[in-house]
């Protein structure tokens, strides 16, 4: 390093006139040694010899050492008398260098008698008076011309090494800045290239020398918000680390797992791939920001779940356990992103899959949500300032995500009832009209002026979700609806189903209104299309048979317990009473006749015999159907009434 | 409830700068505020003072009380309107005949169609402020205030049945920011062009032809918090703690202080 700088820093080394002679260094080993005239060889071998002992002296000293391994004690001791060694040397030399100011101290008094009664030891100053020594330049007696050449070439060798060690010095700073300037170039190039990302760079509050970088929420959890700055410390080399202080570096994402039936069905993926420490600083900052807002996340989703533990949701430290609707449950955990994910595939479906995803970016749409109304809430004129702090609500994370599952589920429940029981009536050639779904059917809101749309898109998501259904019956001019609202926000929770009936031949039958148990709405609708089959055997085989044959116009079947199912027919001269029960389940309808006994045909129990040649008929949808030739309903009522 | 508040003066070339460093101190953005403002004065009806007569019924306390009311002091009070730039210069609204009804209710007030003002949708809201209180150990301007809505449209004659005269009006023009419980308002007043007139204005002139009241465009800077309870000691003290804190963090920038109490005094003579 130091051959680059060209700066003529180094004194110029005068090459000297001649070697010194021969006769010079002659005299030198005469000094030296003595006279040439002593060397003999007894001499030489003394000097070999004691130079031999010494070293020996030396080796033996060292392998005592190595041989007595002094104990710990020994040791302690040894350690002990060094240091005393080594304090009573610093305080001799103290005590040295305090003599020596005192000394100078007192002459300077002399002249300076202010100054030098500053540095002078007390003791001194008691014991001499100020300004009583004093020193004189006293003309030295001249030199020899030999000793002032020697002090000339003495001193000038002085001035080279001390020269040497300057110019030394200054190439071994200047090396050093060159590498600090190069480092430093480095590190702010780096911190440009963060700010020209589009990252937020500042000092920090705490440690007004060092950068930081703002990569955090600044509406999150105050704890969250303050995890978002890191400082951005310079490496030995110049590059940029960032340090987010004693925050685990590790990256984590919050996992979601859809349990279908009790095995696992479906686990959502790291958003992002982690780094093994050589990602680039932008890398590094995303992981952080990342790892911070997925904390956060699960923080909020715990205290969200705490809320709702009404609803079976349960927390344990690290696993929130949602049971969503029928046989599914969903798992929440905060994991390492490269936590080995080896789970069996097999059982792992798409649809699973989907859900864990899709529930995954719910939750943190969500968050981002609850961010912006966060920053609306801070930004409104606050209310009087009252003793009482304001608690924070819940985010709404979990909540909107559950009711959209639980009421999808109810959906499907009610449309697969739908189905079913309209694929009975199918089966037994009646035939209703379709239904009308409408999923979601939740009104629009009014487009705020000063909401963005996106969050309006949130918040339609975070409103009661509502779907209805409606439909015709085989009574003309019958209808039902049924409404499905599912709200987790607001009591009351949970779903339900607001069916109402329009029966024009049963006026006084009243809609069930709000129901909330499944059962109760198929107990519900059931009875509600036996009624209407009901109805249609009674009123089919009026109009066509009495055009048909008048005498025979009596003989219909009359519903006589419709909420039952019963028909009745009239008598007819010598008959029995004929009784017909209608039963209608989701899988089936099946039909019965009976002879009753008594008079009037209207009692019901005992005295009902299934009539001679009665099987229940029965009448399943399309898959099941045994029968390929049934007759249909209407067909099979009809041959019922006797000619 | 009470207020308390700091003021300071910012001339009009340190404006661009402070509104910035407010944003950053707030961390949002300013929200620009046009504030119409009508100041009433109170009255005393004549024939109301002193007559207390079929009080049979009154409690002594209320008594004293009714005669304090009736009796006490007289207050200039501010009805507030909030406008938009958009009102400014702006004629006023199509003849209301041929909109079609019910068709205000669905858009925001004030703007049925891009530039027109309509004085008869214009919100309102009744503000009181009393003078400072005095000898308060405190260094921040305290008083008692109360505010309440006040149905939409003409105001005058609701004022009028209340006991109130419209004495004038001005606009007030400003940005707000929120720290924390502080709402900081850094606005300044502008005149109308013209003489004055004896009703509120129903159509706004131009913003560019209103005059500033403070010839130099300087602003005035006001931090304030509400307190619910003026008469909790503990509430009003971590408010004036807020506030210093806040002066504290602005100092570089602005000195907030007390206002001089005789010049926010609201009584009318």
């Amino acid at each position: 390093m130091a051959d680059s700088f060209t700066l003529p820093l180094r004194p110029i080394l005068e090459k000297r006139d001649r070697p010194d002679t021969l006769p010079v260094e002659i005299a030198q080993i005469n000094n030296q040694w003595g006279s040439f005239r002593e060397v003999n060889e007894d001499v030489l071998r003394n000097k070999i010899a004691e130079e031999e002992e010494k070293d020996g002296l030396d080796e033996v000293d060292e392998s005592d050492q190595d041989a007595t391994d002094p104990d710990s004690t020994e040791r302690v001791e040894q350690l002990y008398k060094r240091r005393a060694e080594i304090t009573q040397f610093a305080m001799q030399a103290h005590m040295e260098t305090m003599f020596a100011l005192d000394f100078v101290s007192l002459l300077l008094s002399k002249q300076t008698p202010r100054q030098a009664e500053t540095s002078m030891s007390a003791f001194l100053k008691q014991v001499a008076p100020l300004g009583s020594l004093n020193a004189e330049v006293v003309n030295p007696p001249p030199k020899p011309e030999s000793t002032t050449k020697d002090i000339a070439a003495v001193s000038r060798g002085w001035r080279i090494q001390n020269f040497n060690a300057a110019a030394n010095k200054l190439l071994q700073a200047a090396s050093r800045l060159e590498t600090e300037v190069a480092s430093e170039t480095r590190y702010w190039n780096e911190v440009l290239a963060v700010k020209d990302k589009g990252w937020k760079v500042s000092r920090l509050p705490r440690e007004k020398q060092a950068l930081g970088v703002q990569y955090g929420f600044l509406e999150a959890t105050p704890v969250f918000r303050d995890r978002g700055l890191a400082s951005l410390r310079r490496a030995e080399d110049g590059a940029l680390s960032l340090d987010e202080g004693l925050i685990p570096t590790k990256a984590r994402y919050v996992r979601v797992r859809v349990i279908q039936d009790g095995r696992l069905s479906g686990s959502s993926k790291p958003t992002r791939s982690t780094f093994d420490g050589d990602g680039t600083i932008e890398d590094r900052i995303l992981q952080a920001r990342d790892t911070v807002y997925e904390e956060e996340l699960f923080y909020e989703l715990v205290r969200e779940a705490r809320a709702i533990a009404s609803f079976g949701v349960t927390t344990r430290q690290n696993l929130i356990r949602i049971p969503a609707s029928d046989d599914l449950e969903i798992l929440l955990d905060l994991v390492d992103t490269d936590e080995n994910t080896s789970q069996p595939e097999y059982d792992i479906s798409q649809q699973g899959t989907f859900l864990a995803e899709g529930l995954a970016h719910t939750i943190r749409i969500l968050l981002a949500y609850s961010h912006r109304q966060n920053l609306r809430r801070r930004t409104l004129l606050p209310p009087p300032l009252t003793p009482k702090t304001r608690s924070i609500p819940e985010h709404q994370l979990i909540r909107p995500a559950l009711a959209y599952i639980k009421h999808m589920s109810d959906v499907r429940w009610l449309q697969s009832l739908l189905k079913d029981l309209f694929g009975v009536l199918k089966s037994a050639n009646l035939k209703p009209s379709a239904y009308t779904a409408r999923v979601f059917s939740t009104e629009k809101q009014r487009q705020t002026s000063s909401a963005p749309t996106v969050e309006t898109l949130v918040g339609q998501f975070l409103t009661p979700m509502l779907s209805t259904f409606n439909g015709n019956i085989l009574t003309p001019r019958g209808s039902f609806s049924i409404a499905i609202h599912t709200n987790l926000s607001s009591p009351p929770f949970g779903t339900t189903f607001d069916v109402s009936f329009n029966m024009p031949k049963y006026p006084d039958l009243e809609s069930p209104g709000k129901l909330s148990h499944r059962e109760e709405v198929e107990a519900a609708i059931t009875h509600l299309l036996l009624l209407d089959v009901v109805f249609t055997i009674s009123s089919n085989n009026n109009s066509p048979k009495s055009e048909h044959d008048k005498d025979e116009a009596k003989r219909t079947w009359e519903a006589i317990y419709p909420q039952h199912g019963e028909l009745l027919l009239l008598p007819s001269k010598s008959e029995k009473q004929k009784k017909m029960k209608i039963v209608l389940s989701r899988h089936e309808l099946s039909l019965e006749i009976y002879t009753v006994r008594c008079i009037d045909g209207t009692g019901r129990g005992k005295c009902e015999h299934p009539s001679y040649n009665s099987m229940p008929h029965t009448w399943k949808p399309p898959p099941i159907a045994g029968f390929p030739n049934q007759p249909s309903l209407m067909e099979f009522v009809s041959t019922q009434v006797p000619r | 409830m009470h207020e308390q508040s700091l003021f300071a003066s910012v001339p009009v070339h340190q404006h661009h700068e402070l509104l910035q460093q407010l944003a950053g101190l707030t961390a949002m953005q300013p929200r620009h505020c046009l504030e119409r403002r009508l100041i009433f004065k109170a009255y005393r009806k004549p024939g109301l003072a002193g007559r207390t007569g079929a009080s049979q019924d009154l409690q002594q306390g209320d008594l004293q009380r009714l005669n304090k009311m009736l009796n006490g002091n007289m207050y200039y009070t501010q009805v507030i309107g909030p406008v938009s730039e958009l009102d400014f210069g702006s004629t006023a609204p199509v003849d209301h005949d041929t909109q079609m009804a019910g068709m205000d209710d669905s858009k925001p007030s004030g703007s049925p169609s891009p530039s027109s003002y309509d004085y008869e949708r214009q919100p309102w809201k009744l503000e009181f402020r009393d003078i400072p209180e005095a000898g308060t150990r405190s260094a921040v301007t305290s008083r008692l205030m109360s505010s309440a809505t006040l149905p939409r449209g003409d105001v005058v004659q609701a004022m009028n049945a209340w006991g109130y005269h419209f004495t004038t009006e001005y606009v007030v023009e400003g940005d707000m920011f929120i720290h924390n419980d502080i709402a900081i308002f850094l606005h300044r007043v502008l005149h109308y062009p013209g003489d004055e007139s004896s009703l509120p204005r129903r159509q706004l002139p131009a913003l560019k032809d209103m005059t500033l009241f403070e010839k130099s465009g300087s602003y005035v800077l006001q931090a304030f918090i509400i307190v619910q309870d003026g008469s909790n000691q503990e509430t009003m003290k971590t408010a004036s703690q807020h506030l210093f804190g806040l002066r504290e963090q602005l100092k570089s920038a602005v000195l907030l202080e007390q206002a001089d109490r005789l010049s926010l005094d609201t009584r009318a003579k």
